[in-house]
């Protein structure tokens, strides 16, 4: 019985989650959970103006306040703490075309967006850190705002950062193929222009850390909600002048992510700088209002395209111009423009394009950041689908047909005209099924019957392809950023499996996943299975630790190489303690036995423990830990991706959407764990359609921003989410051992252009032609001419 | 100007306690943080997500817009005294089977939410559960596996009530 357990497969199975136990029973341990001996809290003063220079700050009356350690002012930041040149720790201020300017942690000499922060209170308590905050008196001289893409392209604009002399931050053209020949040869030209608004990550943890500098052996130990460990720590060091044995950085359980929680923010360097100053442990929980202003935002990008077209709907080239507006502060290590790049590359998606140009213009403005959110480069599928959709509308022609005409065969021997390998790409695949699941031509039944009656219905369809992780080249596997993973696999004298992994989980349930990899290939228990992480003394670096949907394939291939190379260790030991060969062993449950004859056997611990303690019954050359670093490029690698499809009826009296159905065809290789993958698509699904029917952060004209509460930033609830249907489509497998790919970002990605299609296809009727990707009812009306 | 304190009593998860805080400390800050109870989660201040919800005299609250002076005398429940002798009550287990929640910041809310559902409303449709769930947000999972948990969670409770 326990061994037929045992022996079941763990890999592909909806094991119950590893972390579950402890978020069910509030056992769970985030950063704020955490207290330690001495702690002072802080509170961030920030920047009720969009744009001015402060002329003088009065912190006189908050340093007198009982109970006030410390206030920073921009007077201290500059001896406190070191320039932040955003990017250069990885390179990133080395792209081509780009500005980077130089800041430091709090407002020196101007503030640049509504929350900027330019004060620092360490108090005994938050509440008497948030009342010190009322007593700083700041004096500013009012610049100008620079409130969108359009303001900061005029020669005229206050420049954000005087040093850069405009707000041009980055411009550089891009360009595939033979764009000229596409046009030469084309029917037509469809133009459009087609805007993204601005987008916020918002997970349900906000921001967060504890930093505790130790004055003894001056060591800075920084507790952190982070994605990514190691980039705090390489950045922190150097801010704090520390080598980096000095500083350890721990995060446990995060509260979601999204992107945001990849950068190290300005508020992580003050608070690091605070803690060494005071001597004392100093913990900041960001705020709901200082989260939603402050922490970071994304996409706001607009392209203006022209599409060489034939008449048969075949999509030739695409000439455009991509404007980015990038908020005022640089992301660090990634600051935005890295990501226009990866907009116009991704664009072509699963199509034969033939040329692609892009001029790219990124701006600075008084908003807060743009920083990463699931699908960074998202713009390419909606400006792909939304303008397939437009030139389908232009010819008159079906818009499944058009796509039809244009997305690869699989096995079409095909390549993405910025380069890469379309191999394995199953998005035809996608479309036909989910069209099959939704009924399409007995949809447009229904849709003309209730086109009688007055009802808007409409179908939108969009497919997407995710580098998650990609085909891969040798000069990807060769890319610190993404390409190799590494980790640290270990079997102890209980006979329970170790995994040390550099990904820092935040909702994904990596301890479950790596665990199902491990148990399988190792043949023990699953919960004999214990993963590690979060802290960067015994972690491999990493400079993200997860994000960009690749450690499905990364992670769960270095477990796999990994448990594989411990497993052969394990039975060389074994072979020789039970005078028997190596290839007649096996493991299972956790013993190992000669195959056949199960009586023959040694428990896995024993094995370890004789190998840790009493290595002299060994020969010289199977001495050692049972302990395995294992790299992983990726092997394949391979693409994630699909087709989401749903049907909409919008009310033409109220501007209300209500999504009917909602399907989703998905190809994410072999699944570790349907039920993860399961929740990641849902959860991305959400988010678009979120973004799409309510979520928008936003700014009035003079730069304020007026989306800083849950009531004006408005979250999806379980009434607006519908019920996702998602069905899986056969993979290719592109690699002998690991076709496990990332799907965390695919949902988010595609959701949006999937509704906005929709929503345009309800509205046809009524004339209106969507080129934007915000649709609240106000805007539903005013697209339809109920409002001005 | 040292901030005024007042001893409040109150039983919490079962057990009689007794604090001394500042009068205007929200009841979330002093569950967490002078009860040590760190289950109940803060993820707005402003009575939204529903993430710091713990029952006080049965009923659901934001213990983030009410005082913890304000529940003296009262009787509290945080997601720590949901489980029994370390067993997970079956909304827990339902939550666990069905795959419910990924980061978990959410869940101590959406846990005490349903623990209520399930005791004043045994009969529930996905509509009710929708609507009933609606006061909490999650960013992580779109819902459908919160509301398959309740409704796995109302089945087994209705099953076990008919044994």
């Amino acid at each position: 019985m326990a061994q037929a357990t045992g022996a079941a497969r763990q890999v592909g199975a909806s094991v119950r989650r590893a972390e579950d136990p402890r978020i069910l029973t509030g056992a769970g341990r985030y950063v704020d959970d955490i207290v330690l001996p001495g702690m002072l809290h802080a509170a961030f003063l920030r920047s009720t103006y969009a744009h001015a220079r402060i002329t003088g700050v009065d912190a006189s009356a908050a340093r007198a306040l009982p109970g006030v350690v410390a206030v920073y002012t921009g007077d201290e930041v500059r001896s406190m703490t070191q320039p932040i040149v955003p990017g250069t720790a990885v390179g990133m201020h080395l792209m081509p075309g780009l500005k980077t300017p130089t800041f430091f942690a709090l407002a020196t000499d101007k503030v640049r967006f509504v929350g900027d922060p330019v004060a620092l209170v360490v108090a005994e308590s938050r509440y008497v850190a948030e009342d010190a905050i009322d007593l700083i008196d700041v004096e500013y001289d009012p610049l100008p705002p620079v409130v969108d893409a359009q303001q900061a392209l005029e020669g005229s604009s206050a420049p954000v950062f005087d040093e850069l002399g405009d707000n041009v931050i980055a411009r550089y053209p891009i360009a595939f193929g033979d764009t000229d020949a596409a046009f030469a040869e084309a029917d037509r030209v469809v133009g459009a222009t087609l805007a993204v608004h601005r987008h916020q990550m918002v997970p349900m943890e906000g921001r967060g850390a504890i930093a505790s500098y130790d004055p003894g052996p001056g060591t800075l130990t920084y507790y952190a909600s982070t994605q990514s460990p190691h980039i705090l720590k390489l950045l922190l060091g150097p801010q704090l002048q520390l080598a980096p044995e000095q500083v350890r950085v721990l995060a446990g359980d995060v509260g979601g992510a999204f992107g945001l929680k990849t950068t190290v923010g300005r508020e992580d360097v003050m608070l690091a700088a605070a803690s060494k100053a005071v001597g004392r442990p100093v913990k900041w929980i960001e705020d709901r209002s200082e989260h939603l202003s402050s922490s970071g935002q994304a996409r706001e990008e607009t392209l203006d395209i022209e599409a060489a077209v034939t008449d048969d709907g075949r999509l030739l080239g695409i000439r455009g111009r991509l404007t980015m507006d990038h908020g005022a502060y640089p992301g660090d290590p990634f600051p935005a423009s890295a990501f226009a790049g990866a907009i116009v590359s991704m664009m072509p998606g699963p199509t034969r394009l033939r040329g692609l140009s892009c001029d790219i213009t990124v701006v600075t403005t008084n908003k807060c950041s743009y920083l990463a959110y699931r699908g960074p480069w998202a713009t390419e599928t909606f400006v792909r689908e939304r303008l397939i959709d437009i030139i389908a509308r232009e010819l008159g022609l079906d818009p499944v047909a058009v796509r039809l005409a244009n997305y690869i065969e699989k096995g079409e021997p095909a390549r993405m005209i910025s380069g890469q390998s379309l191999v394995g790409v199953t998005a035809r695949e996608s479309l036909e099924r989910a069209m099959e699941l939704m009924d399409y031509e007995g949809f447009r039944r229904r849709q003309r019957q209730a086109a009688g009656e007055g009802r808007y219905l409409g179908l939108g369809m969009a497919t997407y392809i995710e580098a998650a992780p990609g085909p891969r080249s040798d000069d990807q596997r060769a890319s610190q950023l993404m390409g190799v993973e590494k980790a640290r696999i270990s079997v102890d004298d209980r006979g329970h499996v170790t995994i040390v992994t550099r990904q820092q989980p935040h909702g994904q349930g990596h301890e479950t996943t790596l665990a199902q990899v491990a148990a399988d290939e190792m043949g023990v228990p699953f919960e004999h299975v214990t993963v590690l992480y979060g802290d960067t003394d015994i972690t491999p670096f990493a400079i993200v630790g997860t994000g960009g949907s690749r450690s499905a394939t990364l992670a769960g291939g270095v477990v796999l190489h990994g448990a594989r190379a411990l497993k052969k260790k394990v039975l060389d030991v074994a072979a020789e303690l039970l005078e028997a060969s190596p290839a007649d062993l096996t493991i299972v449950d956790g013993m190992v036995s000669v195959v056949g004859t199960p009586t023959r056997g040694l428990p896995l611990g024993e094995v370890a423990r004789i190998a840790a303690h009493e290595p002299e019954r060994l020969p010289a050359e199977l001495r050692g830990d049972l302990e395995v670093e294992q790299d992983y490029d990726g092997g394949a690698g391979g693409w994630s991706g699909g087709t989401h499809s749903c049907i909409v009826e919008v009310d033409a009296e109220t501007g209300q959407v209500r999504i009917d159905r909602y399907v989703v065809v998905e190809d994410c290789g072999a699944m570790i764990n349907p039920a993860i993958v399961e929740g990641q698509v849902r959860g991305g699904v959400a988010q678009g359609i979120g973004a799409v029917l309510l979520e928008r952060s936003a700014y009035d004209d003079d730069g304020q921003y007026v989306s800083a509460t849950f009531m004006d930033y408005l979250l999806p609830t379980a009434m607006e989410i519908p019920s996702i249907e998602i069905h899986h489509v056969d993979t290719v497998p592109l690699d002998p051992d690991v076709n496990f790919r990332g799907v965390g970002e695919g949902g988010m990605i595609v959701t949006p252009a999937a509704v906005v299609n929709a929503i345009d296809d309800a509205l046809a009727p009524l004339g209106a032609t969507i080129r934007e990707q915000h649709l609240p009812p106000s805007r539903i009306l005013e697209l339809i001419g109920t409002i001005a | 100007m040292s901030e005024p304190t007042m001893r409040v009593r109150f039983s919490v998860n079962g057990a009689a306690r007794e604090v001394t805080v500042e009068a205007r400390k929200t009841l979330a800050d002093v569950i967490r943080e002078d009860l040590g109870l760190t289950g109940t989660h803060v993820g707005c201040e402003h009575g939204v997500c529903g993430a710091c919800t713990v029952l006080v005299d049965g009923d659901p609250v934001r213990s983030c817009l009410m005082l913890g002076v304000q529940a003296g005398g009262s009787d509290i429940v945080t997601v720590e005294g949901v489980a029994g002798d370390g067993v997970m009550h079956p909304v827990q287990q339902a939550f666990w089977d069905s795959h419910s929640f990924q980061c978990g910041f959410c869940t101590p809310g959406f846990v005490i939410t349903a623990y209520a559902l399930l005791r004043d409303k045994p009969e529930l449709t996905e509509a009710d559960v929708r609507a009933e769930l609606s006061g909490n947000l999650c960013r992580c999972t779109g819902y459908q596996s919160i509301v398959n948990g309740v409704l796995a969670a109302a089945e087994r409770l209705q099953d076990a009530g008919k044994e």
